[in-house]
């Protein structure tokens, strides 16, 4: 269909432009909302990251010495496999760790400078029959005087806590937004609902000369993108904001053992942004569009 | 040009407002359509634009079966009928070159066509010098001739005007009628329904008196009853 850009360009802003007020209350109810989801999809991406080492059932890891000896290696090893208490043990060897180390800090290759796979302990990370806390305590210390081991971590209560606070707080983040979304939806329908009305008399002539639907369609479609859009740009901008305050409010490599910096990648957020991006245009268009059909096919 | 056969419009309510109408219209005919206030004009004009569909009967418009058109395709049976309306229906926040430039623009006729119809059509219609006004400053005659500018700057095949001079006293209504003919001269169909007693009777076209939704006469050269 030969539309000059022009001409929807200059419809749409002349829209936007006219129902400023509305406009922005739809704009910025997207961004609240986007925000939110951004917050509680970080907040997942985030611990999901600080606790990868505890994921499976690991309940507990016993870190070995670099320098320690193979011998001290297999015998800590060979033990751990024929403890009746114990159901599955992985061992990581130094480059293991190496990797794993890197993969933690990508975001910082400097600290994965210093760093070489010789100095990293290796460790055999350990799934216990029972995640009883007084047994698994026992095996831990048992493990904790074998020759060669330098330390044995266990998945406590801290990192339990973290992942069930997080769980929830994302649950109910994730829900509110869905709430805000559905109301930035019916808000972004009612402003195209009044600019459609306010330009009612020149959708009577369009309709009258032969304008096609498309035509009449694309202006409203355009103004419902870009509340949308503009609504999650900002949003992303906010959480590009958040991003350095959630990272330093929350356990920083102190506890490197127990955690891996709470960090996030760029590659996840840029991933979270354009899931943002997209759901902020998907909704502005969809509800301009419901909009126009309600009118045009009434 | 226009054809129907055994057309008949009923409304929800039960209102018959044509019923059972058969005729042709040739290319570049002018038709006069009468009669009293509800007898059914608005409704066949309504009806050849595809405002409106028939409850039965069929209707060929340009050679096509305009009831049985898709949605989709209205649009282009549009773009060759120019419509005139008693109440103008200009956009007031556009000037009179905007206002026709308007009808070209939508249906997506490129700008070099925009920039020379538009002064062409204004020239035709004698409003070359008011092509900046907005509507609210000219005549009701005036505004008029800008809705007659609009409704042809496309060359339509077809034009059909409802009581195009309603609003206008005598003399204005005599410059529209003027244009009107300069119009089907050039070879586009008019169908025109009024109340205008006078005008009919000077013009002496074929003229369609409705009552009730009955077409009750049918004449060529003929006057207003
Ligand atoms: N959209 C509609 N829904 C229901 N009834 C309608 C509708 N439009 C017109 N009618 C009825 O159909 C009949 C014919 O109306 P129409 O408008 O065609 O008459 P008309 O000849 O144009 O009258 P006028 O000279 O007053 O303009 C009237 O009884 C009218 O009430
Ligand atoms: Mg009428």
């Amino acid at each position: 269909m030969a539309m000059n850009l022009d001409y929807a360009v200059r419809e749409t802003w002349t829209n936007l432009r006219r129902n400023i007020v509305i406009s922005i209350a739809s704009v910025l109810c997207v961004t609240v909302s986007l925000s939110l989801v951004g917050v509680a999809l970080m907040a997942r991406q985030g611990v999901e990251r600080a606790t990868q080492r505890w994921q499976d059932g690991v309940e507990f890891i016993v870190f070995v010495a670099p320098d320690a000896s193979s011998d001290q290696i297999d015998a800590v090893g060979s033990s751990l496999e024929a403890n009746p208490l114990v159901e599955r043990v992985t061992y990581f060897d130094q480059q293991q760790a190496y990797e794993e180390f890197s993969e933690m800090f990508a975001d910082s290759p400097d600290m994965v400078e210093t760093v070489t796979p010789d100095i990293l302990p290796p460790s055999y990370r350990v799934v216990p029959t029972s995640t009883d806390l007084a047994s698994v305590e026992e095996l831990v210390q048992q493990y904790e005087v074998q020759p060669g081991v330098i330390q044995v971590a266990r998945s406590t209560e801290a990192i339990v806590a973290i992942k069930d606070v997080s769980d929830f707080l994302t649950g109910w983040a994730l829900g509110v937004a869905l709430v805000l979304l559905v109301v930035a939806v019916l808000i972004i329908l009612t402003t195209i609902q009044l600019a459609i009305f306010t330009r009612r008399r020149e959708i009577e002539v369009m309709r009258l000369v032969g304008a096609s639907k498309a035509f009449i369609r694309v202006p409203f479609m355009a103004e419902g993108l870009v509340q949308g859009l503009v609504g999650a740009l900002l949003a992303i901008g906010a959480l590009r904001i958040f991003q350095p305050v959630f990272e330093n409010s929350l356990p920083s490599s102190d506890q490197l053992v127990l955690f891996s910096e709470f960090t996030f990648s760029g590659v996840d957020m840029l991933w979270t942004y354009l899931l943002l991006g997209g759901v902020g245009a998907g909704i502005g268009t969809a509800a301009a569009a419901i909009a126009v059909s309600w009118f045009l096919d009434a | 040009m226009i054809r129907l056969e055994s057309v008949s419009k009923v409304y929800k309510g039960d209102v018959t407002a044509l019923r059972d109408a058969s005729l042709n219209i040739d290319k570049g005919e002018f038709v006069f359509l009468v009669g009293a206030s509800g007898s059914g004009k608005s409704t066949f004009i309504r009806l050849l634009n595809r405002e409106e569909t028939p409850t039965t009967g069929k209707i060929w418009v340009a050679g096509k079966d305009v009831g049985a058109l898709s949605g989709s395709k209205v649009p282009f049976l549009r773009r060759n009928i120019g419509c005139v309306f008693q109440d103008f229906k200009l956009l007031p926040s556009k000037t009179v070159a905007e206002n026709v430039a308007f009808s070209l623009e939508v249906i997506g006729r490129p700008r070099s066509v925009i920039r020379t119809q538009v002064p062409a059509i204004l020239e035709l219609v004698g409003l070359g010098d008011k092509a900046e006004r907005f509507p609210n400053e000219l005549s009701g005659g005036e505004q008029q001739r800008v809705s007659v500018a609009r409704a042809f700057v496309n060359r339509p095949l077809i034009l059909l005007a409802d009581e195009p001079t309603g609003n206008l006293d005598p003399a204005t209504s005599v410059g529209i009628m003027r244009l009107l003919e300069r119009i089907n001269k050039t070879g586009t169909t008019v169908v025109m329904a009024t109340h205008d007693r006078s005008i009919v009777d000077t013009m002496r076209r074929r003229v369609i008196e409705l009552e009730h939704g009955d077409i009750i006469r049918d004449q060529s050269r003929g006057v207003y009853n």
